[in-house]
Parts: structure tokens; sequence; C-alpha cells
């Protein structure tokens, strides 16, 4: 007995969790969990504050490389091997057809859940100092899994796969100069065929991967070190920044003099084992409103991440993963749409392709990149900042209106149609 | 509430749980899982001891499938056909009945779908038997599953399908390749029909097609032949029959193993003496075909017949649609030949011919052969609907000497022409001349023109 016992405080090398000194060693001595603080403000916590996105978009991404890396297990890419692997993953794979549903309906939510939690931060002003670059790299965020979930769209190698990337890279070859080119390097030729299917799964499975995560740590990083998840400035006690000093955050004006001694020690892990919280920002008024990670965030954090499996797991249950028929270039369908979320742009294009393949693209990713640089408006206070939530509606607005004409409003020669006819099947 | 966090929790994790178990138990009893147990019964009651009816019984559930490299694809319909190969089976119910009547075409190595349609790969009935979206080759209605031996049997009469023999003379005399490409010769007025058996429009829809063109496509430019029930029939299982699918050697017919025997077949179906000549004998234009084998490449030769005009630029050599293994028997015969085999080709033509009925021989053919006669028909007595072209139709080329010159109609055949208007404002006739110069070169015009002022000669006498 006394062998199990040592073995597993060998492992386990923190006091129980009934003390506050166990609570606090869970948190950091443990690699994967000491990115939490060891003490959070109850309110941070509050699911309307913040609606957990970021939480499931992270946690939609883990499905997304557990069942991906499974996938992977059966699957060629070149065709027409790909293409038959997923008629082997739909009919004889054992749960090969659940598994390819979560991983496709897991993509799509992603992409939903990465540009709702970029509205969330938005409307919150939850970009404003310190955490302007952490906007930044949250865009980057967002391209890298539109990148992903349009490199996956080609990996099936059906009609739907092969025409959504020929219209979507053709999109990208609108742009002056380098488009031609870009598409080129992308699909390694003039058109889609054996050589992109491989480029696109080497960026799916590997770089683009490994590039989200890379971009993870360094967002998840700077949410910890610039005071933890965010919450309405109103609850915020009154600021006193002479007494606080926030890492790697210095203040707008430098200052001359020297930072003067803080009450509350913002590192130091000896502090912590002895009670202390440790917390950037809490200050010892605080304190009462703080409480200990172990069990209400972590609670928390697993209730969203059973909630994102359970999720996916019944749409996987309840609908098919779509496969159509083996690519064949020789026959377009009418219409051949992009994947969704570049519908909006393929609107565009319609009506002009300089507008929509160059102007509108280039403008939102660079309007997004430099909205905490360009919003010099310090409150985050919905009322003193009217004229950016108005801007940010009608941005998220013009798109939302774009993607649905183009997903449910066109039909044969991009010509508007009834929605319902996606449903009923045109009248000849 | 953070009271009931643990409860949350565990209420997810439990429902995430028997999700889970769902999906197990979805997988876990496969339609397929059934069939076999059935069958198992099925063939328990015919076992003549309980130790076989017991083992019978105890064989775990399994996928069959027959991997068809050569005919690249992957059936796993034997997975609930079971008794497709077993003789005793012949009065079970479907789907276990025996297939009797297969001869050498044995489930084991040609599958199912190569004839029957549907989808290989798939282990559930509707997906299987292709009566879902997204699938293009449905299961072939009885009437018509003969048309599939025309995949494999490519040329030459097949024992017990006359339609397919009739479909491809007629596809061949009627002009149909005036407007249709097929395997890369024809025009382009019409669909491309090199893979019509491949991506299959319904057998019905064919065959109403083919007796009125305009019932099932409105607006078709495609021109009633007032084809008889029979030949619409014909014609629908020579479409059906195509596809550019490389069927390995093995599928071949005897007929299209590459042997020497075939290619001199061939040499003399394709009148390639005409042009050819083998050590000396036979003709001059072509060059000399003695060992011919020796200074090129098997590669290089088998190019040159598929595509004359790009292995050697300017070459006058027709492009002859010659399926792989044709090609490589004119190949063989070619290393054999002897010119005591040109000789013995040149006195079995029936009619040694002099240079002018030569042309108009080579016109005719050639006439036949682009489906010139698809539109200006197999008389040239023309007739053919054209919608507001003059006349309405497409014109008859009987009394041509009487309005044009000889170089007037190479010009027209060489450059193309549109119709004129009936009604200057009206809507563009579908049919209209092709420009031929890309595929006829201006010998095959000459020879055209020859053949239709051969013909005019007989009009103009019988006035």
């Amino acid at each position: 007995m006394n062998l199990i016992k040592e073995i597993w405080q060998s492992i386990v090398r923190r006091d129980p969790l009934s003390t506050d000194k166990g609570k606090s060693e869970l948190v950091f001595l443990n690699v994967w969990l000491h990115i939490h603080p060891a003490k959070v403000k109850t309110e941070n916590l509050k699911f309307k504050h913040t609606f957990y996105l970021g939480f499931i978009t992270f946690f939609l991404f883990i499905v997304l490389v557990t069942t991906g890396i499974a996938l992977m297990f059966y699957y060629r890419p070149f065709p027409p091997h790909a293409y038959q692997d997923m008629k082997d993953l739909e009919y004889v794979v054992f749960l090969g057809s659940f598994l390819r549903g979560m991983h496709r309906w897991a993509a799509h939510g992603m992409v939903i859940c990465v540009f709702l939690h970029m509205c969330r931060v938005f409307y919150t002003g939850s970009y404003k100092r310190p955490r302007q670059f952490n906007w930044v790299v949250g865009v980057l965020l967002l391209l890298l899994t539109l990148g992903l979930s349009f490199t996956g769209y080609l990996l099936p190698w059906d009609q739907l796969a092969f025409w959504a990337i020929t219209v979507g890279t053709n999109i990208g070859s609108y742009a002056p100069i380098v488009g031609g080119q870009v598409r080129e390097i992308l699909l390694g030729g003039h058109t889609v065929g054996e050589a992109a299917l491989l480029r696109f799964y080497v960026l799916h499975v590997a770089v683009l991967p490994a590039l989200v995560i890379l971009l993870t740590i360094v967002h998840f990083w700077r949410v910890r070190k610039d005071g933890g998840l965010s919450r309405p400035i109103w609850k915020l006690k009154p600021n006193k920044p002479d007494e606080l000093v926030t890492i790697g955050a210095p203040p707008l004006v430098a200052q001359a003099t020297a930072v003067p001694a803080s009450t509350d020690k913002t590192y130091g892990l000896m502090e912590v084992v002895t009670g202390k919280p440790i917390f950037e920002t809490i200050t010892p008024e605080e304190e009462d409103e703080a409480v200990f990670s172990y069990p209400f965030a972590f609670f928390r954090e697993a209730i969203a991440l059973m909630a994102t499996v359970t999720g996916v797991m019944l749409m996987s249950l309840l609908f098919r993963a779509p496969l159509e028929e083996i690519a064949n270039p020789a026959h377009t369908p009418n219409p051949a749409k992009a994947p969704w979320y570049f519908l909006g742009l393929q609107e565009l294009v319609s009506h002009s392709a300089l507008l929509g393949g160059v102007v509108a693209p280039t403008l939102m990713v660079i309007a997004l990149l430099a909205i905490p640089y360009f919003d010099r408006n310090p409150s985050r206070r919905p009322s003193d900042r009217k004229w950016a939530l108005w801007l940010f509606t009608a941005f998220v607005a013009i798109n939302l209106v774009l993607i649905l004409i183009g997903t449910f409003f066109r039909g044969p020669g991009w010509a508007l149609v009834p929605p319902w006819v996606h449903i009923t099947g045109a009248v000849e | 509430m953070a009271r009931k966090l643990p409860q949350l929790f565990f209420a997810l994790s439990t429902l995430a749980l028997v999700i889970l178990l769902v999906a197990v138990w979805k997988a876990s009893t496969p339609e397929w899982k059934r069939y076999q147990h059935d069958f198992a019964q099925l063939e328990a009651q015919g076992e003549p001891n309980a130790v076989a009816k017991a083992a019978v019984l105890a064989a775990p559930p399994q996928i069959h499938q027959a991997m068809l490299t050569g005919l690249q694809r992957v059936d796993r319909c034997t997975t609930c056909h079971l008794g497709v190969d077993d003789p005793t089976m012949k009065n079970a119910p479907e789907p276990f009945r025996y297939h009797a009547g297969l001869g050498p075409h044995i489930s084991s190595r040609f599958g199912c779908t190569i004839c029957h349609g549907g989808q290989g790969l798939a282990t559930e009935k509707n997906a299987a038997h292709g009566n879902v979206a997204f699938w293009q080759t449905p299961l072939l209605a009885k009437e018509y599953i003969r048309a599939s031996c025309g995949r494999c049997h490519k040329e030459g009469d097949v024992p017990g399908v006359p339609e397919l023999t009739e479909g491809r003379h007629l596809f061949e005399t009627q002009g149909c390749r005036g407007c249709h490409k097929l395997n890369g010769v024809g025009g382009s007025i019409g669909p491309d029909l090199t893979e019509e058996g491949a991506n299959r429009r319904s057998p019905e829809w064919l065959e109403k097609h083919f007796l009125t063109p305009n019932a099932v496509s409105a607006g078709s430019a495609m021109p009633n032949f007032h084809f008889t029930r029979e030949q619409a029939r014909a014609l629908t299982y020579y479409m059906l029959s195509l596809t550019s699918e490389e069927m390995g050697t093995y599928y071949s017919s005897l007929r299209l193993i590459p042997s020497p025997e075939y290619g001199r077949q061939l040499f003399v179906e394709k009148n390639c003496i005409v042009c050819h000549a083998i050590g000396g004998v036979g003709s001059k234009t072509g060059p000399d075909l003695a060992g011919v084998t020796k200074r090129h490449s098997t590669g290089w030769l088998d190019e040159q017949l598929v595509n004359p005009d790009q292995v050697y630029p300017g070459s006058s050599m027709p492009e002859y649609d010659l399926e792989t293994n044709a090609r490589k028997a004119l190949v063989a015969f070619m290393a054999t030949a002897t010119p005591e085999d040109a000789q013995a080709i040149l006195t079995h033509k029936n009619v040694p011919l002099s240079p002018e009925d030569a042309a108009i021989e080579a016109g005719k053919r050639d006439f036949a052969r682009f489906g010139c006669a698809g539109c200006h028909g197999t008389e040239l007595q023309g007739g053919v609907p054209n919608p507001n072209a003059q006349g309405g139709q497409v014109p008859s080329l009987l009394h041509l000497s009487d309005d044009y010159t000889k170089d007037e109609i190479i010009a027209v055949i060489r450059n193309g022409r549109m119709p004129p208007l009936d009604n200057a404002k009206g809507p563009t006739p579908p049919l209209y001349m092709p420009a031929w110069k890309a595929l006829l070169n201006d010998e095959d015009i000459h020879q055209i023109v020859e053949f239709l002022w051969s013909k005019q000669q007989k009009a103009a006498e019988s006035w």
C-alpha cells in the first residue's frame, strides 16, 4: 500500500484539494493548468460576459485535431483514392462516418465561433490597451481558421470540394500583380489537380495547425498577462494606475519616476503558496471577490468542453457530412459556389471582380487588424463608443447579408432565386 | 448556480456517453449484418449435420469485396448478395439468389457494377443500388443490362447483343460525329459522348431523345432522324456502353487482344494500303512501313496512331478512333508485315480503282466518317429542320453545281458558314456549317468535293 501511495504522490505532488494550498498547487504545479491563475474573480467567470466563446473555439480546435488525426489514418491525398477513402469511411470503417461528421461540423462551428468571439471582444471593447496586439493575434487566428477550413474543404475530392476550391482560388486570383501567382503557388498549377490536393493536404494537417497552435499559445499567454478574462468595465474597481503594475504594458507616457512599490505581488510563487493570490490586477480590495480556480473556473471550462463535444457529436449523429460525386473537371455544376464563408465575396465578385476579389477583402483584413490602433477612444463603455459600435454592427450585418444572399438566394447562372428551391428543387 | 456545476458537468458527460453509445450501436448494426445472418440461416437449412449447421451459423459477419484492379473498382455487392456464385441458391429469395448464365464472367473476377451499375463501394441498400443523390450510375434496368457488354467488347459483334452492332453501325453511318465528339474525333455542336455511359442519363431519357429529340430536351439542335423504335433502342445501348475507362487486358474481348492477326484485319479494314506500302508494295503517299517498328519506339508509333499531326506536324495521316489494344495490334502487325502480305492485301481488294474513283471513294468515306451525313443526309438530300435558316432546313447538296464552283464549295468546307437567315431579326439557327480546316487537309476536302460532284452529275442526268 505504501508503494502505491508513494507512486501516487510522486505523480501528484500537491497537498489535498481540501486545502487552499492544495487548490493553488493544483494550478501552478501542473504544466497544463498553470496558464490559469490560482484565483479568479467571480465576476470574470460569468457566462453572460464572454459566452465562453474563446473556450468553445479552443475546444472545437481540440475536437478537430483529435478527429483529424484519426481521419489521417484512412486518407490518401491523391486522386482518385482520396474520394474512395471517403466512401470507405462512409461505408466500411467502424464509426468512420461519425468521425468525418464530427470533423466537418466542428470545422463549420469553429469558423462561426471564432467570428462570434471576435464580435464579443469588439462589443465589450476588450481590444483596448493593453490588449491591442492580442486583438491582432486574434484576427490572424481568424484568418488561419478560414485557411484551415478552406484547405480541408478540398480533401474529400468530390464535386463540392473541387468546384468550391476552384471558385475560391479564382476569387483570390483577382488581386492585382500577385493574385495569379499566389493562386499558382497554392495550387501547384493553373487548375485544381493532384498537386493542389497534396499542397492543401500538407497545409491542412501540418503547416496551418502548427501556426494556429503557436499563435494560440501567444493569445492565451497574453490574456493571462493582461488580467484574465474580460468583464464589463463598470464592474471593475476604479483604476489606480499608480499602484498597479501591469506586466508587459508600460503606461502610454513614460514615467520619469520609478513605479511606486505595489502592495500586491504580481509574481513570485512563494507568496501564493502561503495563501496569497497570484493575479496581476487583483488588489487587496478585490481579494474578497476572488475564488480559487479549482473548482469554480475548472468546472465551468469542463462544462464548456463537454457541451462543445456533445453538440458536435449530436450534429454528427443527426446529419451526415456531405459527399457528392467524384471531382470531375469536365463537368461544372451550375452554380459553382465557394465555401459558405466566402460566398459574401463571391456575391461581390459577381457584381465587380475588383470589388469582391481585391478591394473588399483587403480593406476588411486591414480594417480588422487596425481597429485597436485606429480606435483611440480609451473608454470601454458602450455609451462612449456609439460610432464604433454602429460601424462594427454595419460591418457584421453587411457580411451576413451578403453571405445569406450568396448561400440561399443564388441559383443557376448566379441568378436570384427564392431560398426554398434549395429544399424543394428548382422548377423546370 | 455554482453548486449546480458538478451536476451539470455530470449530466453533459452522461449525454455525451449516450450519444457515443448510440453512434457505436448504429455502426455495429449495419443492414448487411442482418442479410448475412439471414443467409447463414438459409445455408444452415441445407447442411446435413448439426456440426456443419453450427459452423455456418457461427461464421463471423464480414464485408465481402472484389478488388478489381483491371476494372479500377471495388465491388462490395456480395456482402449482401451472398449466393451469386452458389448454384444451390438457384431458388433462394433475393438478395441471395444464384446468378445463372454468367459464363466466364464470374463475380470474383468481374464484380457486379461493371454490368449492372450501382455503387460498388457502398454497403447500404439504397446507396449501393445507386438510388441516392450524387451517384450517377444507378442500377440499370433489366432490359438495358446487355448494353454493358459493350463496355469491354468494344468492337465486333457481341454474341447475344445485336443492338450494340446496330447502334455502332448507325452511329458511324448517320453522321453523328458531325456534331458529337467520341474519343476525341467529331464535331462540337452537340455534347461530347465519350463518357455518355459513365455520366449516365437515364436509358428512358436516351431512348425518348432518339425518337423525338425535342420531347426531352426542349430546343435541342439535334435533328429528328425518324429512327424506328428498334434503332432508338440500339443507339441507346451503344450510348450506355460508352466510357473512356480503361479496362485491363484480361477484360478485353478476344478480338481486342493485340495479336498481329487482329492488326492485319484492322490494316485491311482501315484501308492503310491506300497510302502506305510494305517493302515497296503498295502506295507511295505515306511512308513505307517495312521495318517501321525498328525505326521508331512502340510508344512513338502508338502516339502516331492517336495524334498523327502532333507527332509529325503537317502529317496528312487522318486520325482513326482506335482502341488501345487495336493500336497495339496494328503495331504488332507492322512488326511482322512482309511485302507478300501487302501483295495479298492488294490482290484481295475487289475493284482496282482509277485515281479519280479512288478520290471519290475517299471523299465518300470522309463524308460518312466526319458526320456530314448527319445534317446533309446519307443521300445528300438535306432536309433536316433548322429554324430560321433560309428554307427552314439544311440545304440539299444534290444541286450544288448549279449555283457554285468547286472552289467556292472548297472554301465553304474549309471556313464554315452561318446559314443565310429567313428573318433577319429572328433567332440564330441552331445548326451551321462548321469550319473543317482544322480537321481536314486540302486533299481531304478536294476528295469530298469530288464525291459531291460525282453525285451532282447523277442528279443532273436523272432530270
